[in-house]
């Protein structure tokens, strides 16, 4: 048997190759938006586990504070507990390089004398390990700006030891000496390369804050029980601190992850099941070229079962292939998505950059089993159609098989039923289910295909043959449903996806604008590079943002003071404000609330305003109390107001400066904002305050610049988006090609009979384009409505149950019918090829059995 | 309206080399006749219609229609003159079960880009004459062999051919549906005044035809 099949297998590889191409095609284009995305997930996991295991590799639990720093006095607390071993007070500061401010470094400041393994390395490129500790600790805090690098950063900056360089943290420049090599990677694969290790001193007095760190690192007594000593130090040190082991910080980030991973997630499994169809109409189109194969397996005595173990086995074959393919095509698209993918996890998550592509050794089985697996189970169908048929059928040379037409109604009631179930299942109890969305948009992509014969059955037979043309051609794709019909759900499937997908981005974007108009009113937003890094010690010195302050032309000043902080368990940033404006002034859009009382309850009464997100998450409204982790315990904000708030699915909190400052101690702001007099120039004053501060690393953007920038972070948050569209919509164009490859082949007779009754080449050309036509253009009807209900839920439903945002709808109409004519090109060119094939069927095709 | 001349058809065969479909085969015919051709299976019957509809070229020789050397014409004037001059019936009818029997007449016409109530007053003439003007709109699937054939011959009809090439006309028919269709075609071709070439097996209708002419082995004797 396995012989036959690989015979027959190469035979057809060599007689129809381009049908075994498509199907490995298509396996492929599944596998590989599956594999993109999983690998940016996972390799998104693996940055921030990377950065804790290199840093916090060796520690069994890492005290972490609840608010920007903890102060160092911490630290003699911890390893008085008789169950620490040892620990080691951590810095970590996010620092740019001062000639390339969009270049950031992970400064670490550690204390050389503690017992922290650090891997030091003799070269660039590896050579052996120094030793568990620098030889002489001792030399190294008498050599100022003391850095130990990474080979490949080395490499990269091209560093050697002994030379320096200059980094920028908030307004401040340090200038940095190479002492030596530092390579985590030899603790961890996952570690990141721009990892630098300063001594804990100098980091604090360079680049952060004497006297305050951001971790204590503990390694705990062997067979000590970790989580009585977390509780323990927990409550030796305070409230202000959370105590974790590296598996429990994984796991934080994971949470913040979720809802990004799940919906790129459910975004690539709609190309597998986009993918399927085009298995099916693959499997299909092979099957029918080989309809008298079969018949004659089956006529020398095979059993229908064995027909089918035949097509399964050898779909299952090309489903291998297509995994082969599809392995470094997913890999090729995650890498080039990876820079705007690690922008999202920088700017919405606050997460580590990803550095490099992790790919875990389970991913490549997850592959095999969508590919293989999705191959046999879109083959399914026409397998055991062709395995059931009797042999006479399967001899016979022409064939009319129409058992989808008679089921049609059938099938359209069970999706409409589907529909109604589950639109009746969401009223009545789902909707408080956080994933009542994923279930709703699965039935009305199950409920498509349900319904698709019979729209295309009834459109059909509305359409009255009066020329051998496009008439003739859309009332053709009624009669054999059982080809067109898959091909045009498939389609429809994909346009659903394409149309619900630019209704919400067009309507994203569309409300972002809105917020932007209103929430950006300065004039010139001026910070350093390193805020960019969410540094908390990117800061605004206060004699330089009273100068900046007092320039000419500036009439208000808005000042910022931001971190992130805690409530509850949530992990939120903060912004102290201080408004240069008058309440009535500001344009900040509240949900709930009044915004000049709102306002004036903030900065008189230390309220709080809380971002749209926080509300839902927490199910907190105007008048309740907010609960804050402040470094004295917590503390209670009441709610002035409900504001729209597109930067954080994780929650913002508005706080005035003073108030912050009286909560989490003074600190200097990180921004500030200039409203210019009327008249002035943004871009002058911009212009200006560069050539006056032309040491000074500050980030100074006009009002137009940082919208722009704004807009180009929302593309980068789409763009993998996008990506996986063009996935889906690109197997479903597939899809056509293949569905007029069998109606070639199917419809022999027929195209001979027009033939003989003298239709030219061009007119049987014309009526296969005019059938890719029409599948498009009935594509398009689905999936336009499909698209629009597929929008509301991912608008109405997931993005407010996932990421708690209102978007108002907006229907993006040139966008829109772009992507219309663009799938209309796409579909006359999907015919094209298979236009060409029928069109050179020739009338002696009719009675060749004869010659 | 019709000669052969010297036709020779010759197909290569993976099996056993070059085949003689048709050896020297030279016949004219003249308006208005009916000519049966009979022969066995495999005598190269269907080989000779396929060449007088222009589907096919011979290997040697000339085949003339209407004065137009068909050899040296393209395919695309080869498919231009059938359809306007050549009406064609098959043994297994070959009607499409998707459209109505309306539309299956109607087939030539649309091809040919014609419409209009011209074509619809011909169809309806054609389909009363045939007997099925009151099933005008039913699909072709419910009819029987018989009436498959007549509405066959009725497409064939639709465009008024000079000449009229059917393959087994009644070669799926039992021998009462046979003997009507027969009777049908002929009365059909003579109102019309159209030439009619037929392959049949049965001598009993070839011999209604003007002349009936053997084939054997490719070998054609028009007696």
């Amino acid at each position: 048997m396995i012989r036959y099949l690989v015979r027959v297998v190469a035979a057809n590889l060599r007689r129809a190759p381009s049908l075994y191409l498509l199907t490995i095609v298509g396996v492929a284009l599944g596998v590989a938006s599956v594999l993109t995305v999983q690998i940016l997930n996972q390799s998104a996991l693996a940055a921030f586990t990377g950065s804790v295991q290199a840093v916090s590799g060796e520690a069994d639990l890492s005290v972490l504070g609840r608010t920007p720093t903890l102060p160092d006095s911490l630290y003699p607390a911890v390893l008085a507990d008789p169950d620490v071993a040892g620990a080691w007070a951590l810095s970590r500061t996010s620092v740019t390089l001062a000639d390339r401010p969009d270049y950031f470094l992970d400064a670490v400041g550690v204390d050389f004398f503690a017992p922290i393994r650090i891997p030091f390395v003799t070269s660039r490129t590896g050579g052996p390990a120094v030793g568990a500790t620098l030889a002489n600790p001792a030399a190294v805090l008498a050599t100022p700006g003391w850095t130990a690098v990474s080979p490949e950063l080395a490499t990269e900056l091209d560093l050697a030891v002994g030379d320096t360089f200059t980094v920028t943290s908030g307004v401040r420049r340090a200038r940095l000496k190479v002492g030596a090599l530092v390579d985590f990677r030899r603790l961890t694969p996952l570690a990141g390369t721009r990892l630098i290790v300063l001594d804990l001193a100098q980091a604090q007095a360079l680049l952060g804050e004497p006297g305050r760190i951001h971790q204590i690192d503990v390694r705990a007594v062997a067979g000590t029980e970790l989580d009585a000593l977390a509780g323990r130090l927990r409550e030796t040190l305070g409230p202000g601190v959370d105590v974790l082991s590296p598996e429990q910080r994984t796991q934080r980030a994971e949470g913040l992850l979720a809802a990004f991973r799940l919906n790129l997630t459910a975004l690539s499994l709609i190309s597998v099941f986009v993918g399927l169809f085009l298995v099916y109409s693959a499997t299909q189109a092979s099957l029918v070229r080989r309809r008298a194969e079969f018949g004659l397996l089956r006529s020398l005595g095979a059993t229908p079962r064995q027909v089918f173990a035949v097509i399964a086995v050898e779909v299952a074959l090309l489903g291998a292939l297509g995994v082969a393919l599809g392995l470094p095509l997913g890999y090729w698209a995650a890498r080039v998505n990876v820079e705007v993918v690690s922008a999202t996890l920088t700017n919405l998550y606050l997460l580590d950059a990803i550095e490099r592509l992790y790919v875990p050794r389970a991913l490549f089985a997850l592959a095999a089993a969508i590919g293989i697996g999705g191959a046999v189970a879109g083959a399914l169908l026409p397998a055991l159609d062709m395995s059931r048929r009797d042999t006479k059928t399967l001899l016979a040379a022409f064939t009319l098989h129409e058992r989808l037409g008679s089921a049609a109604l059938p099938l359209a009631g069970s999706g409409a039923a589907l529909l109604a179930a589950t639109g009746l299942w969401y009223v009545v109890g789902g909707h408080d289910w956080r994933g009542a969305g994923f279930v709703l948009a699965i039935a009305l992509l199950a409920a498509l295909p349900l319904g698709t014969p019979l729209l295309v059955q009834r459109l059909a037979a509305l359409v009255r043959i009066t020329d051998f043309g496009w008439r003739y051609s859309l009332r053709s794709l009624g009669v054999r449903l059982q080809t067109t019909a898959f091909a045009i759900a498939a389609l429809g499937i994909a346009v659903s996806m394409l149309v619900g997908i630019t209704l919400m981005i067009g309507s994203f974007r569309r409300t972002l604008e809105v917020w932007v108009n209103s929430s950006l009113r300065a004039d010139v937003y001026i910070t350093t590079p390193s805020w960019r890094g969410r540094s908390t010690e990117a800061t605004l010195d206060s004699a330089l943002a009273a100068a900046l302050a007092a320039l000419p032309g500036v009439r208000a000043v808005d000042r910022l003071r931001g971190f992130p902080g805690y409530t509850g368990e949530r992990r939120i940033a903060l912004a102290g404000v201080e408004m240069g404006i008058p309440y009535d002034d500001s344009h900040l859009p509240l949900l709930a609330g009044e915004r000049t009382s709102a306002l004036a309850a903030v900065h008189e009464r230390g309220a709080v305003l809380i971002s749209e997100p926080l509300a839902r998450k927490t199910g907190l409204g105007l008048g309740d109390s907010l609960p804050l982790s402040v470094p004295t315990g917590e503390r209670r904000f009441v709610v002035a107001g409900v504001y729209y708030d597109y930067s954080s699915e994780g929650g913002t909190v508005i706080l005035s400066l003073p108030t912050l400052n009286a909560a989490f101690g003074a600190g200097p702001v990180n921004s500030i904002a200039l409203y210019l007099a009327p008249g002035a120039d943004a871009e002058a004053t911009v212009d200006a305050i560069r050539a006056r501060y032309p040491d000074t690393p500050l980030l100074l953007r006009s009002n137009r610049t940082l919208r722009a920038e704004v807009f180009t972070i929302f593309e980068q948050t789409f763009a993998i988006t996008r990506m996986l569209q063009g996935m889906a919509l690109l197997i479903a164009v597939t899809g056509i090609t293949l569905t007029l490859l069998v109606l070639a082949h199917e419809r022999l007779s027929e195209l001979a009979l027009y033939r003989a009754l003298g239709a030219g080449t061009r007119q049987v050309f014309g009526i296969f384009v005019a059938e890719g036509i029409g599948m498009g253009a009935l594509g398009l009807v689905l999936g336009g409505a499909g698209g629009m209900l597929l929008a509301a839920i991912l608008i109405l439903v997931i993005n407010r149950a996932y990421f708690g945002w209102t978007i108002q709808v907006s229907v993006p109409l040139a966008a829109l019918a772009w992507q219309a004519a663009s799938l209309l090109a796409a579909a006359v060119a999907a015919s094209l090829y298979p236009a060409f094939r029928a069109s050179r069927t020739t009338a002696a095709e009719l009675a060749r059995d004869d010659v | 309206m019709l000669a052969f001349d010297r036709v020779s058809k010759v197909y290569d065969t993976f099996a056993s080399g070059s085949r003689y479909a048709l050896r020297d085969v030279t016949f004219a015919t003249s308006m208005g006749r009916t000519i049966a051709i009979v022969g066995r299976s495999g005598s190269g019957k269907s080989t000779l219609l396929h060449l007088a509809a222009g589907i096919d070229v011979p290997t040697t020789g000339s085949v003339g229609l209407f004065g137009r050397p068909l050899e040296r014409e393209s395919e695309t004037a080869r498919t231009r003159l059938r359809r306007d001059a050549v009406g064609l019936v098959f043994q297994f009818f070959y009607l499409l079960p998707h459209l109505s029997l309306h539309d299956n007449v109607a087939l030539p016409a649309l091809i040919a880009g014609e419409r209009g109530a011209a074509v619809d007053a011909r169809i309806r003439q054609l389909l009363a004459r045939v007997g099925l003007e009151d099933r005008a709109r039913d699909p072709v699937q419910h009819l029987s062999g018989g009436e498959m054939q007549r509405v066959a011959i009725a497409r064939a009809l639709l465009r008024r051919p000079r000449l009229l090439l059917a393959d087994e006309p009644t070669g799926n028919l039992d021998d009462a549906n046979g003997r009507a269709v027969m009777d049908l075609l002929l009365a059909l071709v003579a109102e019309e005044g159209t030439t009619l070439l037929y392959v049949t097996h049965s001598r009993e209708f070839a011999a209604l035809a003007d002349e009936t002419w053997e084939i054997h082995s490719g070998v054609l004797d028009t007696g």
